[in-house]
This record gives structure tokens, sequence and C-alpha cells, in this order.
């Protein structure tokens, strides 16, 4: 079973997430409401991937990605960022930053699954039996 | 004893939407709180420095979350207002103004009466 990690300050955010994935291609979902919890998260989970919003107060997306590439233990994981598109930016902005991939806010609760399975070539992002 | 049909699972889709709308009702006082904020900053221009900063990460969150409960063009009106107020230079006159009622307006959230 897939193991993801949320970071998103936002609580609907991380509770959609959640859902979404859970229900969609049953997941197991960590989720963490700042970048240093989520590191901390990380560091002792050990998820196979990141989903981590770009805007959060105090360290954000990209800060604590750089700090995630910083750390050996958690540097691997792949970490897809997860931020509202906003007008004629350049999302090149990301560019240097090496994540696996920039999705969008609003994100498709029923798809979300399927663009990180995707984007990470997960081929086995199948609903849970139960 | 009677069999019962058990009742089925509801679908992922089910979830989510019970979900979704559990969570607008459980984040209208902070979206009216975030709009009462947004009233507040656009109601001199140009928008003093405390707020813009403010103003701005409003917009972006409303821009990033509102489309998931399915109000698709006040995602588009935050994402406006957001370059707007990151390009201050680049609004007409009272457009953010405007743009900050019709979002309330899209939203069916009307401003709160001023008090006595």
């Amino acid at each position: 079973m897939r193991r993801v990690l949320i970071i998103d300050d936002e609580d609907d955010i991380r509770e959609v997430a959640a859902l979404s994935l859970e229900a969609v291609a049953g997941w197991h979902i960590l989720t963490a409401s700042s970048g240093a919890e989520g590191i901390d998260i990380a560091i002792a989970e050990q998820p196979d991937a990141i989903l981590m919003d770009v805007m959060m107060p105090g360290v954000d997306g990209p800060t604590t990605f750089r700090t995630m590439q910083n750390t050996p233990a958690i540097a691997k994981i792949p970490v897809l960022l997860l931020t509202a598109k906003v007008q004629g930016v350049d999302q090149r902005r990301f560019a240097d930053l090496n994540v696996a991939a920039i999705l969008f806010k609003p994100f498709d609760p029923l798809t979300l699954a399927q663009q990180i399975s995707d984007v990470l070539g997960w081929r086995d992002n199948q609903p849970a039996t139960i | 004893m009677s069999d019962q049909p058990s009742t089925p699972e509801p679908s992922a889709l089910e979830k989510t939407q019970a979900l979704l709308a559990s969570l607008w009702q459980r984040n209208l006082p902070t979206l009216r709180q975030r709009l009462d904020t947004l009233d507040q900053a656009v109601a001199v221009e140009p928008i003093a420095p405390g707020l813009l900063n403010e103003a701005i990460i409003i917009a972006h969150k409303l821009s990033g979350s509102l489309g998931l409960f399915g109000h698709h063009h006040a995602t588009e009106i935050a994402r406006e207002l957001e370059h707007l107020f990151r390009n201050p230079s680049s609004a007409a006159p009272g457009r953010t103004k405007f743009l900050t009622q019709e979002l309330r307006t899209t939203l069916a959230l009307p401003e709160a009466p001023p008090t006595a």
C-alpha cells in the first residue's frame, strides 16, 4: 500500500486530499500542517511521496523542500508541490527546485490520485479491497 | 432471524461530496472573516502595505480552495484579485473593490450590517 504524506497549513485541503487519496486509491495518508512537522513525519515514517503546499506561513513549501533535499534520510522521497495557479506568474520559478511535479489547486478530488500516480509512474493505484 | 440487506459502502464520490459539504459549513466563519479583511484592504486605494500582504495571501488561499467546493467563478475572481494585489499598478481604479464585492455576491455571503 502506498504511503503519502500531505503537508498543508489549510485543514480543508489536508482533509479533502487525504480522503480522496484514501477513498479513490486506497493509499495510507499521513498529514502535517507545517513544513517542520512534515519533515519530522517524513523522517519517522518514510512515505513513498510527499504532497506539499507552496504557500505556508512561516517556512514555505520551497524552503521546506530545500531542507528535505539537505536531509539524507528523506532526500530521495519524491515531492510534489501543490499551489494555486496565479495569473501571469511564471511557474518556472519552481524549475530550479527539482521537485517531481507541480500540481495546481483547486484539484479534482476524484482524479488527484491518478495525477500523482502518473507523475511518479505508479501503476498500482487500485482502490483497496475491503 | 431475518436477513437485512447491508447498507452499501458509500462510493468515493459520495464520501468526498459529504466531506466537502461538511467542510463548507464548518469554514463559513473563516471565509466571512477573509472577505471582511479583503473589504478592509480595498476600501482605500492604494492598499495600505500592512493589509496588502494579507490580501495577497487571502486571495491566493481562496483561489486554491473555492474550486474544491464548486465555486469556479469565485476561483477566477480570487485569481484576478491576487494578480492585482501583486501588481497594483495594473489595477484600474476601483477594480479590486468591485471584484471583492463580486466575490461576495458569487458566494452569496453579504457583508454584515454595521453595528449601531
